[in-house]
């Protein structure tokens, strides 16, 4: 499973439960639409942190790199 | 697993309850009456080194590890009968300059770091507002960027230290597209134009700890006390959220430790029905009860301090301990009232005062209800 894929299906099935779209466009403003709130982050990181073995810093926390999929990936990809 | 402090955690521990015991406690009584915030004891903690635990050596604290910041704070509400300016202190450590010392940049960090570990400043920070508490990131406070400055206007409620803060870290939107994630942390100071506070409220208890309305009408902040960067206020609030979860409750572990031994001591020495009310296990089960309660209080937190110490994040521990340490400290002094009967009820004796303080506990850096909620939320639920 790709980095992308493992990210969003975290997201369907954890933090955004019950959302009608089975694919996350890759683009979409997570932060806008409010799929991801303050207590879902922090499940994000924990699990970003334990599935690739990184270490996500606080002062990474901001919302360019959690905005999209795709932000999340190249946060990951720059860790890894 | 090692559960024992070393030789200097320990020394500091019994140094904190020794200077506190003979340096703060005089006429605490008479501020509580009179809701008087003790300015010469906040001076004395800052020549002991209270308010630069934490911070490194270069900005004029004592660089402390995490394990022994936790120790001194326990030491501290040990020998410290004034809850108010603990709980002055403690929001000073961990809401202000942990996250400064956190996110803040070399220039922040040198201008502001050293005067608050001497003394000479006091800090704070700024969420809560009337119309957001549990739901902290709903907050209405706005931060518009003009040129090399931002503009803030907003009110903030129930701020710890506003009254006689130099300078209070302050949440607002810079982005209200983007919800919790569009929020902002500045750094400012009372000199600001723009800037204000309110009289002290008069709340329930913590009375010697000033708290009052903060407001920021087209309040003035250099771009360069933006702390960190634009959006990361949410988690600049979360990790000093956990820091002072994992810390400030230090200070009620100690304070429920000298309560039990109060209780011990009155319970063998009041004497009813021809013999030691301690003879009773009425009276005997309740201070088991609380012995046991102050006993997982300290484990709970000395493992939310190993974690943070071992640059772990912690949101679930710190959420877990922050809940079961105030839950229990409430019920303790409870517990110690009820023991020492009228003479509890009375005022003359701090049970009573104590009860007051220590529901404050329920309430701030995230209610019990909301740490259910985080843990519930972890727990996938």
């Amino acid at each position: 499973m790709s980095i992308l894929e493992n990210i969003e299906k975290i997201l369907l099935t954890e933090i955004a439960v019950g959302l009608a779209d089975k694919k996350i466009d890759p683009e979409a403003d997570l932060l806008e639409q409010g799929i991801i709130d303050s207590l879902g982050l922090m499940k994000l990181i924990d699990f970003l942190e334990k599935t690739f073995s990184i270490k996500i810093s606080d002062e990474e926390i901001v919302p360019e790199n959690f905005q999209c999929l795709n932000s999340m990936v190249n946060l990951v990809q720059q860790h890894l | 697993m090692d559960f024992s402090f070393s030789q200097d955690q320990i020394t500091f521990k019994e140094s904190a309850i020794e200077f506190a015991e003979k340096v703060l406690n005089k006429g605490a009584k008479d501020r509580e009456g009179k809701c008087e915030f003790n300015r010469d004891g906040w001076e004395k903690c800052a020549e002991f080194g209270v308010q630069g635990l934490p911070v490194p050596e270069e900005y004029g604290g004592l660089g402390l590890d995490i394990l022994t910041c936790v120790a001194t704070m326990e030491g501290l509400g040990y020998g410290c009968k004034d809850s108010g300016l603990l709980f002055s202190l403690n929001s000073h450590i961990w809401t202000c300059e942990s996250p400064l010392l956190k996110f803040g940049s070399e220039y922040q960090k040198s201008k502001y770091l050293p005067g608050l570990c001497n003394g000479t400043l006091i800090g704070g920070h700024a969420m809560t507002e009337p119309d957001s508490g549990s739901d902290a990131f709903s907050m209405r406070s706005k931060a518009e960027k003009r040129g090399d400055r931002y503009i803030i206007n907003g009110t903030k409620m129930f701020i710890t230290n506003a009254p006689i803060a130099d300078i209070l870290l302050v949440f607002a939107v810079t982005d209200p597209t983007k919800g919790f994630a569009g929020i902002s942390a500045f750094i400012v100071e009372k000199g600001f134009p723009g800037f204000s506070t309110g009289k002290p409220l008069d709340m329930m208890g913590l009375k010697t700890c000033p708290l009052g309305e903060v407001v920021l009408q087209d309040c003035e902040v250099p771009e360069e006390n933006r702390l960190g960067k634009e959006g990361a206020g949410a988690a600049i609030f979360n990790s000093e959220m956990e820091w002072e979860r994992s810390c400030l409750f230090a200070t009620h572990v100690g304070a429920m430790s000298r309560d039990i031994n109060d209780c011990i001591r009155y319970v063998k020495e009041r004497h009813q029905f021809e013999k030691p009310i301690a003879k009773f296990q009425a009276i005997s089960h309740k201070i088991a009860d609380m012995q046991v309660k102050l006993e997982l209080s300290r484990l709970v937190l000395y493992k939310v301090a190993w974690l943070k110490a071992q640059g772990k994040r912690a949101p679930l521990e710190s959420a877990m301990a922050k809940l079961f340490v105030s839950e229990s400290y409430v019920q303790n002094c409870l517990e110690a009232l009820q023991i020492h009967g009228a003479y509890g009820y009375s005022t003359e004796l701090d049970f009573e005062k104590n009860v007051r303080d220590s529901i404050a506990g329920k309430i701030y850096s995230g209610t019990s209800e909301i740490q259910k909620n985080i843990i519930a939320s972890i727990l996938g639920l």
